[in-house]
């Protein structure tokens, strides 16, 4: 109960500082850009167009019942998410030192503003995804009230993978590299372009441990689909959501101390 | 608010860096360190910045730390400000910190003046309600008015600092800590900077100083603490500076 009320009080306290960090991030990204923030949503289309010509021209890739273009850039838009949220934040902490050695503040205001700041940069990349959904004429329903649902717990899930990721590499810097490697397999073994019936049955279980997975599944269960996902895409998001947040929770906090050694 | 009231209490503090460390964060090495014995790992490098430091400040003293480089005096600002948390021991601070130990922390080049007095506002713990109410004051000091739109990394270093410092002093701490920044900017600022320095020491704030000037150190404080090789050599008021002077001509 005291650590509840004491993280309340942090959270408080920190919230102008949270609050800072996330629009400096975002006056930076686009300073000296002529399209500015535009490019928050003409990147993901552009990736997008990029896939679909590779794949559903060259590899004549195609899923069935659905229009590709609104596959693709459903799953794009969840992963883009995740991949470019937990990079930052695994590099956050380091790329601090300088403050957290001159200053006390709460370490792990850095990931989580990371997160936030790719988190408000994806409610943008929504809007393109809406105009495609209605130019093919897939056309939305009433389930698609259920979608913050699953952004929560993407978010949950990313801010315990970055809290995760930064401390590891704080100590072993070889992690950004691994990294890179880690999150262009995870690419290729979350179903963005290419459709679950692709996979042979016997890998099924390998795929189905991945939690993009699941947020994916849930997104296109309504978006493509027109169904409310079933109750065991409800559960498996919570859990790993939950789950990772608290695993990224203990790393974090048991290690912060340390941080100040490895600058 | 008793005269006596003790502000700062730091308790058989202990502080040890890892020397090692640096060539230590690759998985080279730590496969290497695999095969090490454990105490063999633990001692080599071992170094203690600070060794079993207790002292209590109470409100209103100025105490001034002198001793030769390394002597471990900015680790303890440090462990005071809450920066790193000590070894073994403890600290306990009663009442609001300003931390002056490097100005500037958080500044980000690419953003303008104005944004900069926001974010490190922010990053020295202000409220958004402080910045904007001491806001005009911040610009007034620094002296910065027709810049406050251009981004930073087109001011000059002396205009950097200058804007540094109005922000960080804008505040009442109840504990202030300083580690050699009295002097920023040109001559006009310098004088107008100390003056501040000294106004903000005068209100009755319970202040750290850490200083190689000597000269300063006896003007402004009222206790001096000597450290050496992590250790306290001696506590007392500011005739301990005669004798530290002493003991490093005899070096």
């Amino acid at each position: 109960m005291k650590m509840i009320n004491n993280l309340l009080y942090s959270f408080k306290k920190y919230k102008f500082l949270l609050s800072q960090l996330v629009s400096r991030d975002f006056k930076v990204k686009y300073k000296r850009s002529v399209l500015g923030v535009l490019w928050s949503l003409l990147y993901p289309v552009l990736t997008m167009a990029v896939m679909a010509l590779v794949f559903s021209h060259m590899f004549k890739t195609n899923v069935p019942g659905v229009n590709y273009l609104v596959y693709l850039m459903s799953g794009l838009v969840i992963f883009n998410y995740f991949s470019e949220a937990s990079n930052l934040a695994m590099s956050s902490v380091v790329a601090n030192f300088s403050l957290i050695n001159k200053v006390y503040m709460p370490k792990y205001i850095f990931p989580l503003s990371k997160c936030l700041f790719i988190g408000i940069n994806f409610l943008l990349t929504l809007i393109p995804l809406y105009v495609l959904i209605l130019l093919t004429g897939t056309g939305v329903n009433i389930y698609h009230l259920l979608l913050p649902y699953m952004f929560a717990c993407l978010f949950l899930f990313t801010v315990g993978m970055g809290f995760i990721l930064s401390t590891i590499s704080v100590f072993m810097r070889d992690m950004f590299y691994i990294y890179g490697v880690v999150i262009t397999l995870w690419t290729y073994m979350t179903p963005i372009m290419y459709d679950m019936s692709f996979i042979p049955s016997n890998l099924l279980i390998i795929f189905k441990l991945n939690p993009l997975y699941w947020f994916v599944k849930f997104a296109r269960d309504i978006i493509l689909y027109d169904v409310v996902p079933g109750l065991n895409v409800w559960i498996y998001c919570a859990v790993f959501a939950v789950v990772f947040f608290l695993i990224g929770i203990f790393v974090f906090k048991k290690n912060q101390d340390k941080f100040i050694y490895y600058v | 608010m008793t005269k006596n009231e003790v502000m700062i209490e730091v308790e058989n503090v202990s502080m040890r860096f890892n020397l090692g460390i640096e060539k230590g964060f690759s998985l080279k090495q730590g496969f290497v360190n695999l095969f090490k014995k454990k105490k063999e790992k633990k001692k080599k490098n071992e170094f203690w910045a600070l060794r079993d430091v207790d002292y209590k400040v109470k409100r209103g003293e100025v105490v001034g730390f002198i001793g030769s480089n390394g002597a471990g005096k900015s680790t303890m600002l440090k462990v005071v400000a809450g920066v790193m948390k000590p070894t073994k021991g403890q600290v306990k601070v009663y009442g609001n910190i300003c931390p002056m130990i490097e100005l500037g922390a958080g500044f980000d080049m690419q953003l303008t003046a104005r944004e900069n007095i926001y974010l490190n506002g922010a990053v020295l713990g202000y409220s958004k309600e402080l910045i904007d109410s001491k806001f005009d004051d911040i610009v007034e000091f620094s002296e910065l008015r027709d810049f406050l739109d251009v981004p930073v990394q087109n001011f000059s270093s002396g205009m950097i600092a200058r804007l540094a410092f109005s922000v960080a002093t804008i505040v009442e701490p109840e504990v202030l800590i300083v580690d050699e920044i009295l002097s920023v900017g040109d001559i006009a600022f310098q004088a107008k900077s100390e003056e501040k320095m000294l106004s903000m020491i005068n209100g009755g704030t319970t202040v750290l100083y850490v200083s190689h000037s000597i000269e300063a150190i006896k003007k402004i404080c009222n206790r001096v603490i000597w450290i050496e090789q992590g250790t306290i050599k001696k506590i007392g008021g500011v005739e301990i500076c005669d004798q530290y002077i002493e003991y490093m001509n005899g070096k």
